[in-house]
């Protein structure tokens, strides 16, 4: 294997991770679809990737399979530099959004193929392949075509391929996208079972935050090919670092305020904002805004606004109501219980949330 | 009038099957008229005999199919045709492969372009493009003279089978390019990624799994691009200049020159054999690919 050693590199910072991605940017004419992309996985750590479409996942995912070229920057495997080594002798597992199982091929032989391009011997061949089948739970269908398959059985050969290599990083492009929502949640939780059984460092693409959220040890945000955060889930959802950030994760309330002498002023109503000054975003998720006929006590570490219900949408288990309030449109939802009406548009209503739930960033 | 008399005429109407059937008629009457009744005609004109002197004689004997089949010189020339119509359908074949995937990967007006001038030389007869050859081979042609000033002896590029080789390569090219693209519905660059990042080079990915997804399509346009060789005639006629013997050019021979119709016959009725031979072929083949 081609390889240097990162160190040899000049002005690189010593790799961290199983794999680092170091300064890594995919430049088209002007515009930067990965930008200066830094990022270290630890071994056996899955990863997401999440982002709206065009935010440069994908295009990181495939300069990390060999597929795309890089314009600048290094990925580090193992200690390896593998930038310019060339996708066949990455040894990366990649589960395609499409699948891209080989028509042509029955189960069998398309999870074979890349122990044959290996040279596996036969005998071995069969066994890992065997294996890798009943990984997957699809006993049976190996002389099965593609055609002949449902798309949770294509997703699971297809992930049977790229695990029967034993690659040293799998690399999941969007694997859920194309099934339907019960399948997309059922598939989600047997590829984390998986990928922890096997102890496999994973990077997992993704648009859906629920996906990233549930299955990931860790997450990292992207949003014009640069990196908002990374962080556990629990991090990304409760200490959002960027506006992006706190948007893209889960719903929430944005309401415009300024700031001077660390308070913030919207609807309103005085927010802390140290070490703010001019025009600012609050935010705040709706399910962390209560909604009562009464003000909370004094005191207590919440704010609070009045306001008149504009609108109420009962979805079964959430009830979500608008409340327009010091000028501007409020959500508060809250898990339904039994036995409790639905407020009218025009009931004058308290909203309070606590300071910890309070997001406040610089307006862009 | 009662609109409930509607569904009653609905039923009353003819199964989808049946209005197949006369949908279908027009062509099949064109096809019997126009295809048909001439291939019988020719059936019986091989059976009829031809005296020395050309006199057709009015008979039903398979003495022209025997002389025919047991003359060495035909049995040459069914052999050379064949021969020599695979080798251009073959060569046909490895020049468009990578003009019908370089076209297949390339989108927009781009397409657009390079489309138009696959497609432009069939807009053009087949006799000016010969005409157009006989310009770059002849012996005071565009390659003659190149190599001349380069200080090389020109080979004899015309009047023999080279000539007759690279006119209809270039002729077929359009065909098998148009029939390779309609065959690479199921080739996805996907397919290709998926393979390198299995470990297979590019080359062992062209082989495994680009070169299978695109059978369907060599297949189709080996059938029609040897069927149009077998049956050229301007091109090897011109190209040839009466030195190459094709089953084609020898039938206009019989059948215009030595006025031997029933020999032109016979021969016509080996090429519609070897027609289907191709045809059947190509049936098993596909079979095998899918």
């Amino acid at each position: 294997m081609m390889s240097i050693r990162p160190d040899e590199i000049q002005g690189l910072k010593q790799a961290e991770g199983f794999l680092s991605l170091r300064g890594l940017t995919r430049r088209y004419g002007n515009f930067n679809a990965v930008d200066d992309l830094n990022l270290d996985v630890a071994k056996g750590e899955l990863v997401a990737f999440l982002g709206p479409s065009g935010c440069g996942k994908t295009t990181s995912l495939r300069m990390i399979a060999g597929l795309a070229p890089s314009t600048s920057g290094h990925i580090v495997v193992d200690g390896h530099d593998i930038t310019g080594v060339p996708p066949y002798r990455r040894d990366m597992g990649l589960v395609f959004q499409s699948y891209a199982l080989f028509p042509h091929m029955d189960v069998a032989r398309n999870i074979a193929f890349g122990l044959e391009m290996r040279k596996v011997g036969k005998a071995e061949a069969q066994e890992r392949v065997r294996e890798a089948i009943a990984l997957v739970r699809l006993s049976g269908k190996e002389q099965h075509r593609p055609a002949q398959l449902s798309g949770g059985q294509q997703q699971r050969v297809a992930l049977a391929r790229a695990l029967v290599v034993r690659p040293s990083i799998l690399l999941l492009d969007e694997p859920l996208s194309n099934l339907d929502a019960k399948l997309r949640e059922e598939m989600r939780n047997e590829i984390r079972d998986i990928q922890k059984r096997l102890g496999i460092t994973a990077i997992f693409v993704t648009h859906d935050q629920m996906e990233a959220l549930t299955i990931c040890d860790k997450v990292a945000v992207m949003n014009h090919g640069r990196l908002e955060q990374l962080g556990t889930p629990l991090d990304i959802y409760e200490h959002p670092s960027t506006a992006f950030v706190a948007g893209f994760v889960g719903r929430i309330n944005r309401l415009a305020g300024t700031a001077s002498g660390g308070l913030a002023e919207v609807a309103g109503v005085q927010v802390a904002a140290p070490g703010f000054d001019g025009r600012v975003e609050v935010m705040v998720r709706p399910h962390r805004v209560s909604l009562s006929a009464y003000a909370p006590p004094a005191g207590d570490d919440r704010y609070a606004l009045a306001g008149t219900v504009a609108r109420a949408t009962f979805a079964g288990d959430i009830l979500e109501y608008e409340v327009e309030a010091g000028g501007v449109l409020m959500k508060s939802e809250a898990a339904t219980r039994g036995g409790e009406g639905v407020l009218a548009p025009g009931t004058p209503v308290i909203l309070s949330w606590h300071r910890r739930d309070t997001f406040v960033y610089a307006a862009s | 009038m009662n609109t409930l008399a509607l569904p009653a005429r609905e039923a009353r109407g003819m199964s989808p099957a049946a209005v197949a059937m006369w949908l279908l008629l027009p062509i099949a009457l064109v096809n019997a008229v126009g295809f048909l009744w001439p291939v019988v005609n020719l059936l019986r004109m091989s059976l009829n005999e031809s005296e020395a002197t050309g006199a057709l004689i009015d008979t039903v004997s398979l003495a022209t199919w025997r002389n025919v089949l047991t003359d060495s010189f035909t049995l040459e020339l069914i052999g050379n045709s064949i021969g020599v119509s695979l080798f251009i359908t073959l060569l046909t074949l490895v020049a468009s492969y990578p003009i019908a995937i370089y076209l297949h990967r390339s989108s927009g007006l781009w397409r657009t372009v390079l489309l138009v001038l696959v497609i432009a030389p069939l807009l053009t007869s087949a006799v000016v493009r010969t005409y157009g050859w006989i310009a770059i081979l002849s012996n005071q042609g565009l390659v003659a003279n190149l190599l001349a000033a380069f200080g090389l002896a020109p080979p004899r590029l015309m009047f023999n089978l080279t000539g007759v080789v690279i006119g209809l390569t270039e002729i077929l090219m359009p065909y098998m390019i148009l029939a390779l693209l309609s065959g690479f519905g199921r080739l996805d660059p996907r397919y290709e990624e998926a393979a390198l990042t299995l470990g297979a080079t590019p080359l062992k990915t062209f082989w495994r799994v680009v070169l299978p997804l695109t059978a369907p399509g060599m297949a189709l346009g080996c059938l029609l691009c040897f069927v149009l060789a077998i049956s050229s005639f301007v091109t090897p006629k011109l190209l040839g200049g009466g030195r190459v013997f094709l089953l084609a050019t020898e039938i206009y021979d019989q059948a215009i020159v030595t006025l031997n119709w029933p020999v032109a016959a016979t021969l016509s009725m080996i090429v519609l054999v070897l027609f289907g031979a191709a045809l059947a072929l190509y049936t098993r083949a596909l079979r095998r690919i899918a």
